[in-house]
């Protein structure tokens, strides 16, 4: 069967029945990885900041809504929720700061933690945290998903040229 | 365990008061916070409420109109040109707001949902904002406004100019923007539409000389259902999303809106887009990518 790719752009999310390879590049936002092994579907986000603070759009762009629609999302496919297995990543912080209140990627992945664990959906992997970001690729079909550390000096280029936060 | 000091436990407990004393502190400013953010979350759901209410107003009111005029129309017999024309003149007026809420609000749930990303291909700027103002047009004449357009690229109005950016989000941005300058102006103004080029990023300024945004609601005006009047007879229809999709789309563009406003004197709105790179959906990047290519030999690549 064809395998279709998609790239997925920050504060968005993607779920499909078909088979996909999605690619996304994490700094300190943070991605879900949903995965429900008896329909074979999958989802994913990546949100950029934990939680929404009433200004603006209630948009994906948040983890406490990104997340929350994600879980949605597979159950609006039929998916049964203890069924359903994540993988958790990104986060890492990628721009040195030592103050506590800018630990955007810790933050992102303690509410991505514990949306997952309000519903009792389990976490099968996680690599987080640490001072790089990731490039993933995940197979909706497998719930296979390979990660490539990113070492601090090219999240510059990047940075420069897509705006990874 | 050694023994203390009068003095030494005299300074221990002082110590510890100060302590205490700044932890709560701090969760006072956390409680602040917290209401604050509460207090922001149940203007937001009122205004929610509000929006439904709203779209009798905005978009069955439009259609009634619509109706009622081409039906007016459908039976005339031709005799009456100029009464014709103004019928048709009112039923376009009502249908570009209505094309345009509609669009915005389609915007929004897309944007909410997760599910628009940035497309970007090479777009001839100059013609775009060209389209825009030219939709404008009879809106435009209904309050007698004057859309100037300035256009300081090289190499300037006669020839194409290409940048790589998404066009039909700067569409709705743009559109957004000379909307509410009209909407503000009083009428017989001039409107001002400027592009041009700083450090290589796209620059779009749009600048009335209406009402103004007031220093207490430029705080606020990028909030979702937020509108500066608030009244029951409002003179201006919406339902206050446009600005805080503009907000939300050049974001996603990496850009940035600046809005510098005197009331009653002169109100610009700038934003700021540096130029988008094309992604390859298969590798992630198209250009320098290298770096994001899995080989088959990588030690860095791992399996979950």
């Amino acid at each position: 069967m064809e395998q279709k790719t998609h790239f997925l752009y920050p504060s968005t999310l993607f779920a499909s029945r078909d088979r996909y390879i999605v690619n996304t590049i994490l700094g300190s936002c943070v991605a879900v990885c949903l995965y429900d092994p008896v329909l074979k579907i999958g989802a994913i986000n990546h949100f950029m900041l934990p939680l929404w603070n009433g200004q603006g759009l209630a948009s994906t762009k948040y983890g406490n809504i990104a997340t929350e629609k994600l879980i949605e999302k597979m159950t609006g496919y039929g998916c049964y929720k203890n069924k359903i297995i994540a993988k958790v990543f990104g986060g890492g912080e990628v721009i040195d700061t030592k103050i506590s209140q800018f630990l955007i990627g810790e933050r992102n992945i303690e509410i991505a933690l514990k949306i997952l664990k309000e519903h009792n959906i389990k976490i099968k992997a996680q690599s987080t945290g640490g001072q790089y970001g990731r490039k993933i690729i995940y197979n909706t079909y497998t719930g296979e998903v390979i990660q490539k550390i990113i070492k601090k000096q090219s999240i510059k280029q990047i940075d420069k040229s897509v705006g990874l936060r | 365990m050694q023994n203390l000091t009068d003095d030494q436990i005299l300074q221990e407990l002082e110590k510890r008061f100060r302590q205490s004393k700044k932890s709560v502190q701090k969760l006072k400013k956390l409680t602040n916070e917290l209401t604050e953010v509460n207090k922001k979350l149940e203007e937001s759901e009122a205004m929610k409420s509000h929006f439904i209410s709203n779209i009798t107003n905005e978009i069955v009111n439009p259609f009634a109109a619509i109706l009622g005029l081409s039906k007016n129309i459908l039976e005339s017999e031709g005799e009456d040109w100029d009464k014709i024309i103004s019928m048709v003149q009112l039923i376009h007026s009502e249908a570009f707001n209505l094309d345009f809420q509609l669009k915005n609000i389609f915007a929004a749930a897309k944007i909410e949902a997760g599910e628009w990303a940035p497309e970007i291909t090479n777009v001839d700027i100059n013609q775009l904002i060209k389209n825009v103002i030219e939709s404008f047009r009879y809106e435009a004449e209904k309050k007698q406004i004057n859309i100037k357009y300035s256009f300081d690229i090289y190499p300037g109005v006669q020839k194409s100019f290409y940048f790589p950016t998404d066009p039909e989000k700067l569409n709705i941005i743009l559109t957004n923007l000379i909307s509410n300058a009209i909407k503000f102006s009083y009428e017989k103004a001039d409107i001002i539409v400027k592009a041009f080029l700083k450090n290589e990023s796209l620059v779009l300024s749009v600048t009335d000389f209406g009402a103004g945004v007031s220093e207490e609601n430029k705080k606020v005006i990028f909030n979702r259902f937020k509108k500066a009047d608030t009244g029951i007879n409002i003179i201006n229809r919406g339902h206050g999303l446009g600005l805080s999709i503009n907000k939300a789309i050049i974001d996603m563009l990496n850009g940035n809106i600046d809005l510098q406003s005197k009331p009653e004197e002169k109100t610009v709105f700038s934003i700021t887009i540096p130029p988008g790179e094309v992604i390859d959906e298969i590798e992630g990047f198209a250009s320098d990518g290298n770096e994001f290519m899995f080989n088959d030999n990588d030690d860095d690549k791992e399996v979950f």
